[in-house]
């Protein structure tokens, strides 16, 4: 690890410090505000599973899910033409969102046979059509930038 | 072959740099800016505080900030993602505290990376109708709101004089790992896209030209009984029964000086309004319709209610947080405020609330309350 407390893995520090004393006596009191609500509406937020919650999303994320796609970037960056990964990189991006975005939806857990209204379009197919649609673009880019290149 | 130290640094893209992440953290500031305010706009007009009077106009207001609000958050998704991937090597910085200021700082991003990682998880969820969770998704996205924005502050504060510097053209901060100019803007505009896409896939559900492209909107305008989409079913709510019973009466009752009780054969004969007003959910779906009743007004003055009245307006739905929404003063004046009978020139359809609903310019489609009961004035 880099022992420069001014650059970190490379990066300058970024914090101001007067900025962040500012940042500080404004924002503590909004979360405090927050907490608050949280712990009078109690009945309706049940604090102790929406901290688990909040907690809980930020430590997968950190500790499993930015890794992997850290690792997957780092990896596929290596194998994929260099001209290619800008778009290759785009796509794999938006195919990943598209597809948390569309889980739900597939699963249907929000389906209520009494509203037919709801839920109602066949999003494996959607999803299908547009991730053709993303690497079609995908295709597209990384054919033009070889051009350029 | 890399050297076992270069293969290990998984950071060794020039991507996580400080101008990458400021020109991302300033969408992410408009994103979740957006989002804040519009929200706080659904919670003024669900549950107003007593020093607010929500506004009746204009009637596509509502339906505006809704939109705004799914489509701000939806938008938000890649924008947080690629920021907490180029920000990452931070997390892992050494020492890891360096003072009790640098302690507070790090103690914030819980809020803001957790806070913001759940804003955006549980709308989404919501919109998809799913509720993984026991709590109530409202209140618990409204309260971590205040958190994740607070938190939010204390970064800005933190960040703001390095965001400046990283976005002139010639940064005057040492900046040790810089991508390349052309690096940083096709991974900025591949997320850029990446957000992009997702809007118009979700979209479609309020703007109906983008409908047919839509392909994970929760909803298609045009599409429900009489073309509109219906959020809660007459079989969900349990009011079946009670809307088809033939001695339904509308009662109009509380601070009235005549007590109204009416058949839906009354109500057809008093003069009918035609109004075109929009039906707008929170979870961003919406759509125009063209509805037909009594105005509520009428009705007031046929109680003989004062003119600063207020009222509450009663579902026959045994139960539920939405069995009863709120008139103030000033939407009861509004001519568009309609018990309506009729949705696009029909009896309207039982899960659109048959007998009669309540149909007003610029609120929530949940305070748009079906098969009303009664009015209680005050």
């Amino acid at each position: 690890m880099n022992a420069d407390p001014l650059h970190v893995h490379g990066q300058p520090a970024t914090t101001s410090r007067r900025g962040l004393v500012i940042g500080l006596a404004m924002g503590v009191p909004i979360i405090a505000y927050g907490i608050r609500g949280v712990l009078i509406d109690a009945s309706d937020t049940h604090p102790g599973e929406l901290a688990r919650w909040v907690v809980g999303v930020a430590v997968v994320h950190d500790a499993l899910l930015a890794p992997i796609a850290l690792v997957t970037a780092w990896g596929l960056s290596r194998v994929v033409p260099a001209f290619a990964w800008p778009a290759v990189r785009a796509g794999l991006l938006t195919t990943v969102v598209l597809c948390l975005v569309a889980w739900p939806l597939l699963r249907g857990y929000g389906q209520d046979p009494s509203i037919p209204s709801l839920l109602s379009r066949d999003y494996g197919t959607g999803l299908a059509a547009a991730l053709g649609a993303v690497w079609l673009t995908v295709a597209v880019w990384a054919a033009i930038a070889r051009q350029r290149s | 072959m890399p050297s076992a130290r270069q293969a290990a640094d998984v950071y060794e893209s020039p991507l996580h740099e400080t101008r990458s992440a400021a020109w991302l953290g300033l969408g992410l500031g408009a994103t979740f800016g957006l989002c804040f305010f519009t929200g706080l706009w659904s919670h003024l007009a669900q549950d107003p505080p007593s020093w607010f009077t929500y506004p009746a106009r204009p009637a596509g207001l509502y339906r505006i900030t809704q939109g705004v609000h799914v489509a701000s958050g939806m938008a938000a998704i890649p924008l947080l993602l690629a920021k907490l991937w180029v920000v990452h090597p931070r997390l892992v910085e050494w020492p890891p505290v360096r003072s009790v200021l640098h302690a507070a700082e790090r103690l914030a991003l819980l809020p803001l990376v957790g806070g913001g990682l759940f804003m955006l998880l549980s709308g989404a969820a919501n919109v998809a109708r799913w509720y993984p969770w026991s709590f109530f998704f409202p209140r618990a996205h409204f309260w971590t709101a205040w958190i994740t924005i607070g938190a939010l502050v204390v970064h800005v504060g933190a960040k703001a004089a390095a965001t400046r510097d990283a976005l002139h053209r010639a940064p005057t901060l040492p900046d040790a790992v810089k991508a390349a100019p052309d690096d940083r803007r096709a991974f900025l505009g591949g997320v850029a896209a990446a957000s992009g896409a997702l809007v118009v896939a979700t979209i479609g559900g309020t703007v109906s030209v983008l409908s047919p492209v839509s392909v994970l909107a929760q909803r298609r305008p045009g599409v429900g009984p009489q073309r509109v989409p219906v959020n809660k079913s007459a079989a969900g709510a349990r009011v079946l029964d009670r809307a088809r019973d033939p001695a339904y009466r509308l009662v109009v009752e509380g601070a009235v000086r005549r007590r109204l009780e009416l058949s839906v054969d009354d109500l057809r004969e008093m003069p009918q309004q035609s109004s075109e007003l929009p039906i707008a959910c929170v979870e961003g779906w919406s759509t125009s319709a063209r509805w037909r009743g009594v105005q509520v007004r009428r009705l007031m003055v046929m109680a003989g209610a004062a003119e600063s009245a207020e009222a509450t307006v009663e579902s026959l739905q045994p139960s539920g947080r939405y069995r009863q929404s709120q008139l103030n003063a000033g939407q009861i004046a509004d001519a568009d405020t309609l018990l309506a009978l009729e949705l696009n020139d029909e009896r309207l359809h039982i899960d659109h609330g048959y007998p009669v609903r309540l149909i007003g310019p610029n609120r929530p489609g949940v305070l748009q309350t079906k098969w009303v009961s009664r009015l209680i004035v005050r």
